[in-house]
């Protein structure tokens, strides 16, 4: 289960959300700008309060850490 | 091995360098922290020639892939340390190699610049941001601190006004600098309030930021305010103190250079936003890195 923790205005989530879809990896997006509980639950989860925050299975990344992204999802010979 | 020419930085004018620096087929190396830099923050651009409108980032990318296309040696994620000349050859080293060279190219950019007081590394990602435009949503119904009350302060005043319940401004001099009408916009939604005369003490917390420290430069006197967020907008600075043997820097630290990209030591040359030239924008910085890699290319020509 992947999900994406965004808000509208990031340049980085875009990034994020662009690179997901380029390795065809489906995700759920949550705007925390309108959804407050998921706001509450990124920042208690990820111990932190930047966007985007991607949760890979239960393991939070905060940033576009692409290299860890890629680790986590298993995509070595990508891009 | 030594390269003709070594480019340092990732943004528009080391990328034009580079670009030109290939075309020109000298042997080149790029060392860079980052691609990008400032324009990533960007959501959009609008006044690169020939794009009527691009997001920062995706500007970057494609500048820095057709970058690649060219013959150029990369190194990414490399902050240089240090930057000599020894005899006719430079020597650049980051924290893990060292490279030589014939010429180099600083283009390394300028980067916000931070009040390095307590609490301020402590708790970024934990209330003190450094973007409004990525972070402010986090923060609705919430107190916040914006510290600097100049245009850029405001832009981000303007991002939090959606969304938080309070917002301190805080300038350390008499009055704000911003713009008069965006003050006047600001102080309408009666959720700001101007703090000047202001020093930035402290931020304080235990998880996340609680307070803020300032003090009041009339009274001497240090006030606490109860905030949730802190977003520090003090401007941008020049960082080339891994340069200083070799080049001359004006009083606010941005290298100077003369209408070729020159620096005072020959070989060396410098462009974009870490020099002292007065507009700071995408196509100048790209202008002036293409003119440094021609001013190189030439000067490496003279010494064959």
């Amino acid at each position: 289960m992947i999900k994406v923790y965004s808000t509208p205005t990031c340049p980085y989530c875009v990034t994020l959300k662009n690179f997901l879809k380029e390795n065809n990896i489906q995700f759920e997006d949550i705007d925390v700008s309108q959804d407050e509980i998921a706001a509450k639950d990124m920042i208690d989860r990820s111990g932190q309060m930047g966007v985007p925050v991607i949760d890979i299975n239960g393991e939070m990344v905060v940033g576009f850490d692409q290299e860890k992204i890629k680790k986590l999802l298993k995509l070595t010979q990508l891009t | 091995m030594i390269y003709d020419l070594i480019i340092i930085g990732g943004g528009p004018a080391g990328i034009a360098a580079g670009i030109y620096a290939a075309r020109k087929r000298l042997n080149t190396l790029l060392v860079t922290k980052e691609w990008g830099g400032q324009i990533t923050k960007a959501n959009e651009v609008q006044n690169w020639p020939g794009i009527k409108s691009i997001s920062g980032l995706d500007l970057i990318k494609q500048m820095t892939e057709h970058m690649k296309s060219f013959e150029i040696e990369i190194r990414e994620n490399k902050e240089v340390i240090d930057l000599d000349k020894k005899g006719d050859n430079f020597t650049v080293r980051d924290n893990d190699e060292q490279y030589e060279a014939r010429a180099v190219i600083v283009a390394s950019g300028k980067m916000p610049r931070t009040l390095n007081i307590p609490g301020e590394d402590k708790f970024k990602g934990r209330g003190v941001s450094m973007c409004a435009t990525c972070d402010a949503p986090i923060f609705k119904n919430k107190e916040v601190a914006v510290i600097g009350g100049g245009n850029v302060g405001f832009g981000v005043a303007m991002d939090l006004v959606k969304y938080a319940k309070k917002i301190y401004i805080l300038e350390f001099f008499e009055e704000m600098k911003g713009d008069p009408m965006t003050k006047e916009k600001l102080a309408q939604t009666e959720k700001v309030e101007f703090i000047t005369n202001a020093v930035i003490k402290e931020i304080k917390g235990t998880k996340f930021v609680e307070s803020l420290i300032y003090e009041d430069r009339k009274t001497s006197e240090d006030k606490e305010i109860k905030v949730d967020g802190v977003f520090i907008s003090v401007g941008m600075m020049a960082k080339a103190e891994f340069a200083t043997k070799l080049v001359e820097l004006n009083k606010i630290g941005e290298i100077v250079i003369d209408k070729d990209n020159y620096t005072k030591t020959p070989g060396l040359f410098a462009a974009g936003d870490i020099t002292d030239i007065k507009y700071e924008q995408v196509v100048i910085a790209a202008g002036e890195g293409a003119k440094a890699a021609l001013a190189a290319t030439e000067y490496l020509g003279r010494k064959e």
